[in-house]
Order: C-alpha cells, then sequence, then structure tokens
C-alpha cells in the first residue's frame, strides 16, 4: 500500500501531462486558453508545494530541535521590525509574481472579439438550445439517458447521463462566440475540455468563446443548481473539421428550410401523432411523466385532464404562452410550428384522451404571430 | 515629511514599530497623516493599473 502511494506521488511528479489523463488533475482540454490554464495551475500548484515545504519543514525542524526536553528556552522580545517586514514583502512578491501571467491569460479568455461564427446558448429546465446566429439553424439538446436507467431498472450506459440527443456542432480552428443567456433561472454551461464554465443568466447575455484545436466529443453538464432535473441537463459538444462543419451546417439549413414549408401545408394526424410522441418525450415528459399521468401537485396530468380535453384553444395556449407564476414554461420560441402542433395533437389522442382533435402547424403560426 | 511618508507606508505594510507609533501618536498634525495617506494609497492604485496592463500587454 504504502509503495504504490509513493509510486503514484513520484508518477505525478514525473510528468504534468500523464496527470490529465488519470483522473486525479484537471485536463490539458483541447484549447489554446484551456491549456494556459492548465499551465497556470500546475506553476501555482508548485509554487504552494514549495511554500508547504519550506514553512512546514521549519517549523517540524524547531519543534524538534528546539524542544523542552532538551532544555530550550523561548525567548521572549516584543517585535522584530525586519523580520516583520520580511515575512511581508515575500508573499507580495510572490503574489505579484502570480497575477502577472494570470492576467495575461484572464484578458485572453475574455476576448471574444474576431469571432468567425456566433452561437446563442440559452438554457432552460432542463435542457439546452443551442442558436448558430445568422444562419436560420436552432435546436434543442436534451439529455437521451432513457429513465429506465436512472431509476436502476436498466445497467448504465458508457455515458450515463452524459448524452445528448442533438450535440451542439462546432468546427475546429475557428474561433467561435458564445452569448450566453437562460429563460427561468441561473444554469451554467461547463465542458472541462474547452475550459468553459460560464453561467447563463436570465436578462443578461454572457460571453465566452473557444478555438478548438483537436476534433472529437466533449462532454460536459450544468454546473449551477437549477431545478429537479439539474444533473439531467448535459452539454454535449462535437468538435469537426470545418469543411465537415460546412456540410453540417448547409444541411441543417435546408432541413430547417423544410421544416419551415410544413408549417403551410396539412398534416395527417398520424404524421403529427408520430413527431408529437418524440418531442412529448424529449421535452415534456421530464415534468408531466411518460405516460401523462404528471407529478400533481406542481406538474399536473394531462392523461384525462378534463380541461384539456374540453377545450383545445385552452390547451394550445398553455403549450405556446405557458403558465404564469407555475412551473409550465412558454414555448413559443422553444418550439417552431410543426412541433407545438404535433405535441398538442398527440396529447389531445393519447392515453386515453380521444378527443379526435388535430391542430395543424399553420393555425399555430398564426397564434404565434399574433 | 520623511517621517509621515515612513509612518504612511508602515500602514499600508501592515508593520510598524511600537517605538514610532508612540513618537507618531505624540507629534505632528493629523491632517498630515490623512492627507498623505490618500496621495500613496492613488499612487499604490495607479501602479496597479500600470502592473495589470504591462502584464496583459
Amino acid at each position: 500500500m504504502r509503495s504504490r502511494w509513493w509510486l503514484m506521488a513520484v508518477s505525478l511528479a514525473a510528468s504534468g501531462s500523464q496527470a490529465q489523463t488519470n483522473g486525479w488533475n484537471m485536463p490539458v482540454g483541447v484549447t489554446d486558453v484551456s491549456s494556459d490554464i492548465y499551465g497556470l495551475h500546475m506553476t501555482i500548484f508548485w509554487i504552494c508545494v514549495v511554500i508547504g515545504l519550506v514553512v512546514f519543514g521549519a517549523m517540524f525542524y524547531s519543534l524538534f530541535r528546539y524542544r523542552h526536553s532538551k532544555g530550550a528556552k523561548a525567548a521572549h522580545f516584543h517585535e522584530h521590525t525586519s523580520v516583520e517586514v520580511l515575512w511581508t514583502a515575500i508573499p507580495i512578491l510572490i503574489l505579484v509574481g502570480m497575477a502577472v501571467p494570470a492576467t495575461a491569460t484572464l484578458k485572453n479568455m475574455y476576448d471574444s472579439s474576431d469571432a468567425e461564427l456566433d452561437v446563442m446558448i440559452t438554457g432552460q429546465q432542463w435542457r439546452w438550445r443551442y442558436e448558430y446566429l445568422g444562419e436560420d439553424v436552432a435546436f434543442t439538446s436534451n439529455m437521451s439517458t432513457p429513465r429506465t436507467q436512472i431509476s436502476g431498472e436498466e445497467t448504465r450506459g458508457e455515458h450515463y447521463l452524459l448524452e445528448v440527443d442533438e450535440p451542439l456542432v462546432l468546427p475546429i480552428n475557428r474561433k467561435v462566440r458564445f452569448l450566453m443567456t437562460s429563460d427561468d433561472v441561473i444554469h451554467s454551461w461547463w465542458v472541462p475540455d474547452l475550459a468553459v464554465k460560464q453561467d447563463t443568466i436570465p436578462g443578461f447575455i454572457n460571453e465566452n468563446w473557444v478555438k478548438i484545436n483537436e476534433p472529437g466529443i466533449y462532454r460536459g453538464q450544468c454546473a449551477e443548481l437549477c431545478g429537479i432535473d439539474h444533473g439531467f441537463m448535459p452539454v454535449v459538444v462535437h468538435a469537426v473539421e470545418e469543411e465537415e462543419f460546412d456540410g453540417w451546417l448547409a444541411e441543417r439549413k435546408e432541413a430547417a428550410e423544410q421544416e419551415a414549408m410544413g408549417v403551410d401545408r396539412e398534416w395527417a394526424m398520424d404524421e403529427l401523432v408520430e413527431r408529437g410522441e418524440s418531442v412529448y418525450q424529449s421535452i415534456c415528459s421530464s415534468c408531466h411523466q411518460a405516460e401523462g399521468q404528471g407529478s400533481p401537485p406542481a406538474f399536473p396530468a394531462l392523461a384525462n385532464n378534463e380541461q384539456l380535453i374540453n377545450d383545445v384553444d385552452w390547451h394550445l395556449d398553455r403549450v405556446v404562452n405557458g403558465v404564469s407564476g407555475a412551473a409550465m414554461p412558454a414555448f413559443r420560441s422553444t418550439l417552431n410550428p410543426v412541433e407545438i402542433a404535433a405535441v398538442v395533437t398527440y396529447t389531445r389522442n393519447a392515453w386515453g384522451n380521444d378527443t379526435g382533435d388535430v391542430v395543424q402547424p399553420s393555425a399555430v403560426a398564426e397564434l404565434i404571430a399574433q | 515629511m520623511w517621517s509621515v511618508v515612513k509612518s504612511v507606508l508602515a500602514a499600508l505594510l501592515g508593520v510598524q514599530s511600537n517605538q514610532k507609533r508612540e513618537e507618531d501618536f505624540s507629534s505632528g498634525r493629523p491632517a498630515a497623516y490623512f492627507v498623505t495617506g490618500v496621495v500613496i494609497t492613488l499612487l499604490f492604485v495607479l501602479m496597479l493599473v500600470f502592473l495589470a496592463m504591462f502584464a496583459a500587454r
């Protein structure tokens, strides 16, 4: 046991870069800023180690060398100005010495100018929304770990609680600016490998940026306690080569245009129900539960809900505009008209709610435009 | 004058000998210490600003 600890200490000391993989240290990350931060962290760590050795070494040496049993007598004096000045000046110099490189890194970290791509990141209870500004591409990113794994009915997957349905896709070697805000409470968008951990605050827009050096999948989590499902809103970033990113973005733009055209056409009930079920499972089921049974009193049941069944306009209004003073958010800007129409149609025809109602995307678009 | 500056610098550092402290309290006008204190604090702030600008390049 003792030799194992010793080996670990030696291997930690021998190589700083190895420390990142064993999980004992912060990651070096994949951006210039993250490796700067790692370098600062290690520099300051070693400064602390040296100070600790000197201070505790001197203390333990004095305790041992001048112990009572050897007849040591305490010196009684009131002040010693030159020693006091010395032990005040040395920490000042050390602190200033550490502040110089840290200031340079901090300034670089907050300089989000000259970005080639702007991404708006919005925190919501409990998912992230990404919007590629000026590109007409936007989507929400929901945790894709099944609830059965969380409740223990199924064995946990490799990326348990750290997997999403739609990751944020970013190009490598391009400076990407993040504009970060929230729709409800304070969240925090945190990806250790990108060295970004920024609060998203309702009514404020925080800025941050990355320039990723290596393609890969980088995972993170919400880092600000934001409610019951705080642990269930992970962040996944796919960093891809520039050409691959351009291709992906063009594809998504085209899909968004297709979707916009879908608003005008007449949808069949089956299509809407099918689409609505997937929207329901990713967005609504965390509160209203998988079978629409809800979790009263905070989250009312949707199955066999009299008011919902009797009044389609009331139902649609709740989804589009939310319920003020309650947990139900407005989905008018989070979901598109097709998704809203689909999920309303689905909930009106699932779990015994046999209304037979079909809400068309065009009607939703009209309601939102009002 | 030099004695006042020295006392203010000692206060900034937080270290002063008891003998000097008693001297300061028995002679000199308080206003001189206030004014010198404000001026030296401003100089200290400016020094930090320049240091930060230098560090950030």
